[in-house]
C-alpha cells in the first residue's frame, strides 16, 4: 500500500498536511471521513499498534511477511537436512550401532533448528523490507515526538491545492486538536 | 493501570535511564570484582591447560557443564514469557517481558562461554561449527553435542532478533525524549521508526511469526540439552523422561530468576505502577506448576531405576540419596520440591520478601540439580574400581563466579540503556482516551 494518495484530477500539490489527535475515536472518524472523501491511504501515526486502525486501512490485505516466513522455513529445512546428509555421504561410514549413513531421526533435530533459524531470519528481512526500515522516504511531517508519546496523527501528502481547504476543514471537524502543514496557516482545535 | 496516561508511561519508564546512582556504581564494582576473579581463573586454565580444573578420571564433566545447563535453563523463561504468553494473549506478560527477554539473551551469552571454557583450548572452539575445509572433514551430525551447537546458536540468534524487534518502537520513544548525541544514537537504534500504519501493520505480522517460531524453539532447546545426557549410556542419564523433565526445570528456574531480578528492579526504579505483585504472583504460580512436574519427574526417575532392575542404574540412584553427594541431592530436593510449596500460601507469594527468598532458593536448587545429575553419575558409573569423589576446585568456582558477574554486567548495562518495561505494549493495555466519553462525562 502506498503512502501517497493522489486524486486523479490534482495538478499542483501543497506540502504535507498534518493532523494531531488526542482521542482515538476522533482519529477513527478522521480516517473514515478521509476515505469517504477519496483519500484512501493517509499515513496514520500511533504510539502503539491499534487494531481498529489496521482494520480500517488494511481490511482483507494481510501482510505478505507470511510468505517470507514460509519460504524461509522451507529453505532452512532443506539446507539443514542437506548439510547433514551430504556431509555424511561424503564419508559413508557405517559406525558401530549400524545406523544408516543418512539417518532420519538424528538429522531431523538439525533440520528443525534450520527451519526455525531461516524462518526467523526471512521474517526479519521481510519485516525490514515491508516496513521500509531503516526508514526512508517518510515526509518530515511525521517527525513529531508526540507520536511516540501520547498523540495520534494523520499525515496527508500530495493534496491538491484546490482540496487543501476542504481536507483541513474535514480533519479539524473530525476532532483534531491541531491541523498544520499545507500551504501555511495552522488550525488549532 | 486504567488511570495511567500515555505520557506518564514514557516519563516513568524512561526516568531510570542514563543517570547511574551510587548503588548502581557499587553494583558495577562488584561485577568488576567477579569478572576479575573469573578472568584470572580462566587465564590460569588457558595457560596451564584443563589439568588445573578439578577433573580426574572418569569425571570430565563437572562445574562447567553444570553451569552451562544452568544458564541455558535460565534463558527459557524469557522466551516463554515473550513468545508463548504473547500467543496465548496473557495480559500479565506485558510488564515483565522486556526484562525477561533481556535476561534470556544474557543467560545464553553466559552459557555460550562454557563450551569454550570446557573444551580447554578455547581458540579451537570454532571447530564446533561446520565450515568448508580442505580435508573435507565434517562434524558427526548424529552426535547430540552437534545438535546442541545448532540448538543453542539458533536459540541465541532468534532470541536476539526477537528482542531487538520488540525494542524498536521503544527506542523511538527514547529518541523523542532525548537530545543531542544521545538522540542521534537512539535514532540509529530505532532504525528511524515513526509508528506509521504501514510500519505497525507489517511489524505486528512479523512479531506474531517470531512468537510462533520461538515457541517450539524454546521447547526444543532444552530437550536437545537433555539429549547431551540421555543419548549416553551412563547410568542416571539414559532416560526418555529427560526432555520434558529438563524443559520443566528450565522454565521453573527461569521464572524464579525473573522474580529474583525483577523484584529489586521494580523497587529501585519505582516501577510498581507497571509491575505489580500480581505479575510476580503469576510467575510464582508458574513456578509452582513446574515444580510439581519436576517433583513428579524426580519420582518417576527413581521408580524406573528400581523397576528396570538394572543394578547400575539403581546403584547410581541410591548413591545420590545416601552416597558422597547426599548433600547435593538433599539441597536439590529441599530447594526445588519443598521450598516452592510455601507459595501455596497467598500471603507468602504476594509478599516481596517471601517471593525473593524462595526464588533465590530455587535458583540454588536448580544449579544443584544439574550438578547432581552430572557429578554423581560420572563418579559412580559402571566400574566400582573407577569410582571417585569429584569436588570442584578454586579454578572452577572462580570461573563460575565470573559467569555470574558476566551475566549481571550485561543486565546492569541493559537497565540503564534500554527501557526495561515495554512502553508500546503497556500503552496498548491502557484504555484509550475517547472524545465521546469525555463529552458524556462533561454533560
Amino acid at each position: 500500500m502506498s503512502h501517497v494518495a493522489v486524486p486523479a484530477e490534482s495538478v499542483s500539490t501543497v506540502p504535507p498536511i498534518k493532523a494531531v489527535y488526542k482521542h482515538l475515536d476522533s482519529l477513527m472518524t478522521g480516517i473514515a471521513e478521509l476515505k469517504a472523501a477519496g483519500y484512501k491511504n493517509p499515513t496514520v501515526l500511533t504510539p502503539f499498534p491499534r487494531h481498529e486502525v489496521e482494520d480500517l486501512l488494511y481490511e482483507g490485505e494481510p501482510s505478505p511477511v507470511r510468505w517470507f516466513t514460509l519460504v524461509g522455513g522451507m529453505t532452512g529445512a532443506t539446507l539443514a537436512f542437506s548439510l547433514c546428509s551430504l556431509t555424511h555421504m561424503n564419508w559413508p561410514m557405517i559406525l558401530p550401532g549400524g545406523k544408516p549413513v543418512v539417518s532420519i531421526p538424528p538429522f531431523l533435530v538439525i533440520t528443525f533448528e534450520g527451519t526455525i533459524l531461516w524462518g526467523s531470519l526471512f521474517t526479519f528481512i521481510a519485516m525490514m523490507l515491508f516496513t521500509r526500515l531503516p526508514a526512508r522516504n517518510l515526509p518530515k511531517a511525521v517527525e513529531d515526538p508526540r507520536f511516540s508519546n501520547d498523540r495520534f496523527g494523520i499525515v496527508l501528502e500530495n493534496v491538491g491545492t484546490q482540496d487543501e481547504h476542504k481536507i483541513k476543514h474535514l480533519l479539524h471537524h473530525s476532532g483534531a486538536e491541531e491541523v498544520s502543514g499545507g500551504s501555511g496557516e495552522a488550525h488549532h482545535g | 493501570m486504567s488511570n495511567i496516561t500515555y505520557d506518564a508511561v514514557n516519563r516513568d519508564v524512561l526516568r531510570p535511564l542514563f543517570t547511574p546512582s551510587a548503588a548502581y556504581v557499587g553494583g558495577l564494582g562488584l561485577v568488576g570484582l567477579g569478572l576479575a576473579i573469573g578472568g584470572y581463573c580462566w587465564y590460569q586454565q588457558l595457560t596451564w591447560g584443563l589439568g588445573v580444573a578439578g577433573y580426574h578420571p572418569p569425571v570430565f564433566w563437572g562445574v562447567y557443564i553444570t553451569t552451562f545447563v544452568f544458564w541455558i535453563g535460565i534463558g527459557h523463561a524469557g522466551t516463554l514469557i515473550s513468545a508463548v504468553l504473547f500467543l496465548t494473549r496473557s495480559r500479565w506478560r506485558t510488564g515483565i517481558y522486556r526484562a525477561a527477554e533481556a535476561m534470556t539473551i544474557f543467560a545464553v551469552m553466559t552459557a555460550a562461554l562454557f563450551p569454550a571454557i570446557h573444551v580447554g583450548r578455547a581458540w579451537y572452539a570454532y571447530w564446533l561449527f561446520p565450515y568448508p575445509n580442505q580435508r573435507q572433514l565434517w562434524q558427526n551430525f548424529k552426535s547430540p553435542l552437534m545438535w546442541d551447537v545448532f540448538a543453542v546458536s539458533t536459540y541465541f540468534t532468534v532470541s536476539t532478533v526477537f528482542f531487538f524487534i520488540g525494542l524498536v518502537p521503544d527506542m523511538a520513544a527514547v529518541r523523542d525524549s532525548t537530545r543531542g548525541l544521545t538522540q542521534k544514537l537512539y535514532a540509529i537504534m530505532c532504525l528511524g521508526w515513526r509508528g506509521t500504519d504501514r510500519q505497525w501493520h507489517h511489524y505486528m505480522a512479523a512479531y506474531g511469526f517470531f512468537a510462533a517460531l520461538a515457541t517450539p524453539l524454546v521447547l526444543s532447546v532444552h530437550s536437545v540439552v537433555s539429549w547431551d545426557f540421555a543419548m549416553a549410556q551412563t547410568p542416571g542419564w539414559h532416560s526418555t523422561i529427560f526432555p520434558p523433565y529438563f524443559v520443566a526445570g528450565a522454565i521453573f528456574s527461569g521464572c524464579a530468576m525473573v522474580i529474583t531480578l525483577m523484584l529489586p528492579l521494580t523497587i529501585i526504579f519505582k516501577l510498581e505502577d507497571y509491575i505489580h505483585v500480581w505479575h510476580f504472583e503469576h510467575l510464582a504460580k508458574l513456578c509452582l506448576f513446574t515444580s510439581g512436574i519436576l517433583t513428579y519427574a524426580y519420582g518417576t526417575e527413581y521408580f524406573i531405576a528400581w523397576y528396570s532392575d538394572n543394578i547400575y542404574e539403581w546403584g547410581v540412584f541410591t548413591d545420590r540419596v545416601v552416597g558422597n553427594y547426599w548433600w547435593v541431592f538433599w539441597t536439590m530436593v529441599i530447594c526445588n520440591c519443598i521450598s516452592p510449596l510455601f507459595w501455596y500460601i497467598k500471603k507468602i507469594r504476594t509478599n516481596y520478601i517471601g517471593l525473593f527468598v524462595v526464588s533465590v532458593l530455587i535458583n540454588i536448587g536448580m544449579w544443584f540439580e544439574r550438578f547432581n545429575i552430572i557429578a554423581s553419575s560420572l563418579s559412580h558409573s559402571f566400574d566400582p574400581g573407577a569410582w571417585v569423589y569429584y569436588f570442584p576446585n578454586y579454578i572452577e568456582w572462580g570461573i563460575m563466579i565470573g559467569s555470574f558477574a558476566w551475566f549481571f554486567l550485561w543486565f546492569l548495562l541493559f537497565v540503564k540503556i534500554m527501557p526495561s518495561v515495554a512502553i508500546a505494549e503497556i500503552k496498548e493495555q491502557i484504555r484509550p482516551p475517547l472524545k465521546s466519553e469525555e463529552e458524556a462525562a462533561a454533560k
